[in-house]
């Protein structure tokens, strides 16, 4: 009974963090049709832009997650000008910029801080107890902003004015310009909502895992397999995606070791797509 | 292409070229580099066919753990252990090339990823075989320790394998690939068996990755599996977009560019992936087309220009 507890609570856990680093990345990938490769880079800068921020010019943690959000929102503004903008609808070469651009944020922190890991803070310590489990408040607050920053996204998309101009680009790019949809301001909301996300993700994971140049690289695989398996050009889908995704990783390595756990759950996602190749929810696309 | 003499002359500089260069670094990199470019070639061929194969870096692990495990372990010759790899390499890309011929375009790339990612895991998770992530050491080498054997090994290989794969690209199934990439409908509808021939596409293919990654695996003697990560296969896309889709020489140079040019800089350490980034940048913002695709426009310009002074030369 405990064990099963346990790994319910671990199931939920884990699965809000992976849809907390994955959501930026399905916002971009189904609104704007962009596969934002450094989207991973982008967490990580963040983590480390909020650990200078607040070990080295000693400013409260909370706000420092605060700034790293504006300064990173606004990197994602110049991003989608010159970076995204130029390459629309072109696969290829967006993908290349998008490495080019991994390059030169990777190196960047190798060069300033350096290649070991970093530990930062937590921010918020402590552990509730409640009757046979104890979780660690960090992990709580983890999972509370994912599930609330996926709320606000889903909202936002289904209800605003701006919402709706995504849905309508990413069903139909000439029917939303003919309509007056100015494109562009649309796909720069959407850019920066997904840095801002990134950001959010990489402050809280950087405290929760130690920060480390390259821990980009692993997140940009979950994410691609959250939003692949909950289906292009759905943002619930990838709730359904992150708790399956989840439970996977939470329950396998019960029963095996490591890496035969991550053996079959790759083995199932393939049978999965094999099936249903536009995910959960997706539609078809192209 | 079609001109003998120049690739001849290539061929007698690359044969006299270890007579000149002392350095055993600097042959360890020209060998890499021929590595890379039978892996990127063999990428490109599959993408002809209008398949984006994000598990290649994979085929390549397959081949050269297929091969390691084989003369390490089992104590098999290099010279038996490499084709089997190889052709081991090749049977996977055709077991999965059935199932996943019912997926186009972007599904197809994403399930070829996760196969990819698959494959590693495979690898970590038979660690008693494999060494796992601290990689399998001690292999034994095909030529011994000395770099200039491999030279010569890997300058015939690469010559053969570029002759036979750019046959292929302009022969028959070449241009058939090029048929299905364009539309898969109307390729169907002129006769084409559209799974049947994206799978030789990808067994090609796959056959040459594991023919990379065995010989690599007996050249470096050891192995690890960074080298078959799903970045590793995101960079041979760089590399083959870069040089040029459109061509056969584009991953080439993009090898060239990319890999051989920041290990000639090495002396700048930590700040090499600026390098590479600047030259990735340079070339996605000024030259749609990649390196060979600039290179080309400028040629025809040249004629252009030598064109029309001769006709109004000529009253």
């Amino acid at each position: 009974m405990e064990l099963a507890a346990g790994i319910f609570i671990n199931v939920l856990i884990l699965s809000a963090m992976y849809i907390l680093v994955a959501l930026g990345f399905a916002l971009l990938f189904s609104i704007a049709g962009i596969l934002h490769v450094s989207h991973g880079a982008i967490y990580t800068v963040s983590g480390y832009i909020c650990w200078q921020l607040s070990q080295a010019a000693g400013i409260n943690q909370w706000l420092a997650l605060v700034l790293t959000v504006l300064i990173v929102g606004s990197f994602g503004l110049f991003l989608e000008r010159f970076c995204f903008r130029p390459f629309t609808g072109d696969f290829d070469r967006s993908l290349v910029v998008g490495i080019g651009i991994i390059l030169i944020l990777q190196t960047t922190i190798v060069v300033t801080v350096g290649q070991e890991s970093r530990s930062m803070s937590p921010f918020v310590a402590g552990i509730l107890n409640a009757g046979p489990v104890s979780v660690s408040l960090e992990r709580l607050v983890t999972f509370a902003i994912g599930a609330a920053l996926l709320g606000v996204l889903v909202w936002f998309i289904n209800n605003t004015k701006p919402g709706l101009q995504m849905r309508a680009m990413s069903q139909d790019l000439q029917g939303a310009i003919m309509q007056g949809i100015n494109i562009n301001r649309v796909s720069a909301i959407a850019v920066v909502i997904a840095c801002a996300s990134a950001a959010v993700a990489g402050c809280l994971m950087g405290a929760y895992i130690n920060l480390n140049p390259f821990m980009g690289d692993v997140v940009l695989g979950k994410a691609l397999i959250l939003v692949i398996l909950g289906g292009m050009g759905s943002m619930t889908g990838i709730f359904y995606a992150g708790l399956l995704l989840g439970a996977l990783d939470a329950t396998l390595p019960v029963f095996f070791s490591g890496s035969v756990a991550e053996v079959i759950a790759m083995g199932a996602i393939i049978v999965v797509l094999l099936f249903r190749p536009t995910g959960f929810l997706g539609r078809a696309i192209a | 292409m079609a001109k003998p003499g120049f690739w001849a002359g290539l061929l007698i500089i690359l044969l006299v070229l270890p007579l000149f260069i002392k350095s055993p670094y600097l042959i360890h990199i020209i060998n890499m580099t021929f590595i890379y470019i039978i892996l990127t070639v063999s990428f490109r061929t599959i993408m002809t066919s209008g398949q984006l194969p994000l598990a290649h870096a994979g085929f390549m692990g397959i081949g050269a753990y297929v091969s390691a495990i084989a003369a390490k372990w089992f104590g098999l010759t290099p010279w038996l252990s490499i084709p089997l790899g190889a052709l081991v390499a090749m049977g996977v890309g055709i077991l999965i090339g059935y199932p996943f011929a019912r997926l186009r375009a972007v599904y197809y790339a994403m399930i070829s990823l996760f196969f990819g990612m698959l494959i590693l895991s495979a690898v970590k998770a038979f660690a008693k075989w494999t060494g796992g992530a601290a990689g399998l050491t001690a292999i034994p080498p095909l030529l011994g320790f000395s770099k200039v054997p491999y030279y010569y090994f890997f300058l015939g290989l690469t010559a053969v394998s570029l002759l036979v794969l750019y046959r292929l690209e302009i022969s028959r199934p070449g241009v058939t690939w090029k048929a299905i990439a364009q539309s898969h409908l109307v390729a169907a509808s002129v006769g084409i068996n559209e799974a049947r021939y994206r799978i030789i596409a990808s067994a090609i293919g796959c056959l040459f990755a594991g023919i990379a990654g065995a010989t690599y695996a007996h050249y470096n003697t050891v192995v690890g599996t960074t080298s078959f990560s799903f970045m590793a296969t995101i960079m041979l896309l760089i590399y083959v977009v870069v040089g040029g889709v459109g061509s056969f020489i584009g991953p080439i140079v993009g090898v060239f560019l990319l890999m051989t040019v920041p290990e000639l800089l090495r002396e700048l350490r930590e700040y090499v992936p600026y390098i590479s980034a600047a030259i990735v940048l340079i070339v996605v913002f000024l030259m749609p087309k990649g390196v060979t695709g600039l290179v080309k426009s400028f040629l025809s310009w040249l004629a252009e220009l030598w064109k029309s002074r001769r006709t109004s030369d000529a009253p």
